[in-house]
């Protein structure tokens, strides 16, 4: 779930983020934070070796509006 | 070009302004003097009236000057402390909402949390100060316990996550309340009093504990979603020296784990996560320093640091001593045992403003926790040698970094 936050302008939204790093590969994965979500959280399969993957961060990022 | 403000002297028989403002007014439908009214004034000259005017404006601005001040001053505070009102209102209902949904009260803790927002903490008398952190230690101990037990008691279920989120979202609502008692108490009392050096410096104050209110409001969506926070980045930097170690309780809510790095034995702890803690480090590296019997050639401590207006988040600082803030008795209790055993206590630092380190956590203080564990690296590599021990403690509140 896609939680937007306003940011420190209060123009900017903040949009968070989860990242899911293979251990073994070392691939990384960017998706919408979800409710549950904590660093270290054992995650989905890695997509490129099949390995499982853990939640390495967690963070927000801005989002200027459009238009 | 014309000038802005003269009367024409060629016809005695009717003064008549010839341009700029006042022209502009006096030929205006509303005011309309005649020459002969003008005239049956004995000694009316309109410049003198005009300088009249001035005059009495400025003795009335110079006599009056600390009154309109004043009206001024009461009417942004007030301004102030309605947003206040708001802010503390919502982050009462935020709190009340997550007992009620996510904590599934069994009863209505609306009563239960209003008293909660007036509890208060009795600090020891420091007259004497020998033994005060002891007693500070003694007080806010019986204070946590006390909040855990009672939110506990309120929810339906005992998931330390939620019960931890619950006591944060609580402190928020409780700090809003006090802010917004504060000022009340001192808007009023300048009003009652007259005070006008009561009033200029709450004004002057308004901006910036507007801000820290802010803050506060805006870190409740983070509690409430569990997302890690700015201030986390030193135990995010810890889990991953943890990943896959043994862990053990040292403390209160603090957990550590032995790896290795370079042949140095490290000594890792972290409050215990994803819960929103921020354990007893102090305590930790005295039992490691103390019962543990360990010798560590030095202490690194990871922590957030609130930057400087015009310092980049995320930028890292290095330093020596105790890198942990809060109310100072963890901080004694970490140089107590590293000078007790003469360790080198070494900081490494985040940069990052209060609302950042509150809220969910930015980009650049995430990203900077790849530097961290360089910094941290060399720092082990330069100041200890093989075989050594080393302790190493992320602090800062854990909320959704597990280990």
């Amino acid at each position: 779930m896609m939680s937007p936050v306003p940011g420190p302008d209060k123009k900017t939204k903040l949009l968070v983020y989860t990242i899911e790093e293979c251990p073994a590969c070392g691939q990384k994965t960017k998706r919408a934070f979800a409710v549950g979500d904590y660093v270290t959280k054992e995650a989905a399969k890695c997509s490129k070796c099949g390995n499982s993957t853990r939640v390495s961060l967690v963070y927000a990022e801005g989002q200027k509006p459009s238009g | 070009m014309p000038a802005p403000f003269t009367i024409s002297e060629s016809d005695n028989s009717s003064r008549t302004f010839k341009s700029g403002f006042a022209a502009s007014i006096f030929e205006s439908p509303v005011f309309v003097p005649s020459s002969d009214v003008l005239q049956a004034v004995p000694g009316f000259d309109t410049s003198s009236l005009v300088t009249l005017i001035w005059i009495a404006f400025f003795a009335l601005t110079f006599l009056y000057q600390t009154r309109i001040q004043s009206y001024l001053a009461l009417s942004e505070i007030s301004r102030g402390l309605n947003k206040l009102k708001v802010m503390k209102d919502k982050a009462r209902k935020d709190a009340i909402d997550y007992l009620v949904n996510v904590g599934k009260a069994p009863n209505d803790p609306t009563q239960r949390v209003d008293q909660f927002l007036d509890y208060v903490t009795i600090m020891p008398v420091d007259m004497d100060p020998n033994g005060l952190v002891g007693k500070v230690d003694h007080v806010v101990t019986i204070n946590n316990d006390r909040v855990r037990a009672e939110v506990g008691a309120l929810l339906n279920q005992n998931n330390p996550v939620t019960v931890s989120i619950s006591e944060n979202l609580l402190e928020v609502a409780t700090s809003l309340n006090q802010i917004h008692k504060i000022v009340r108490h001192f808007y009023l009392l300048g009003k009652k009093t007259n005070s006008y050096f009561t009033l200029v410096q709450l004004q002057m104050l308004m901006p910036m504990i507007i801000q820290e209110a802010d803050a506060l409001l805006n870190a409740t969506d983070s509690f409430k979603m569990g997302q890690p926070v700015g201030d986390g980045i030193g135990p995010v930097v810890v889990s991953r020296l943890m990943a896959g170690k043994d862990k053990r309780v040292i403390a209160k809510d603090t957990v550590m784990a032995v790896t290795e790095y370079k042949g140095r034995n490290l000594y890792v702890l972290k409050a215990d996560g994803p819960m929103a803690y921020v354990g007893q480090p102090g305590v930790a590296i005295q039992k490691i320093v103390g019962e543990m019997g360990v010798k560590p050639s030095a202490i690194v401590m990871i922590d957030a640091a609130l930057k400087l207006e015009g310092e980049k988040t995320g930028e890292i600082a290095e330093g020596v001593g105790a890198a942990i803030g809060g109310i100072g008795v963890e901080k004694f209790q970490i140089e107590e045992a590293a000078t007790k055993a003469k360790v080198p206590l070494y900081a490494i630092l985040v940069k990052q403003s209060l609302l950042e380190a509150i809220t969910v956590m930015r980009k650049e203080i995430a990203e900077a926790a790849d530097k961290v564990t360089q910094v941290l690296n060399r720092v082990i590599e330069e100041k200890t040698k093989e075989g050594d021990d080393v302790v190493v403690a992320g602090i800062g509140n854990t909320l959704g970094v597990a280990q």
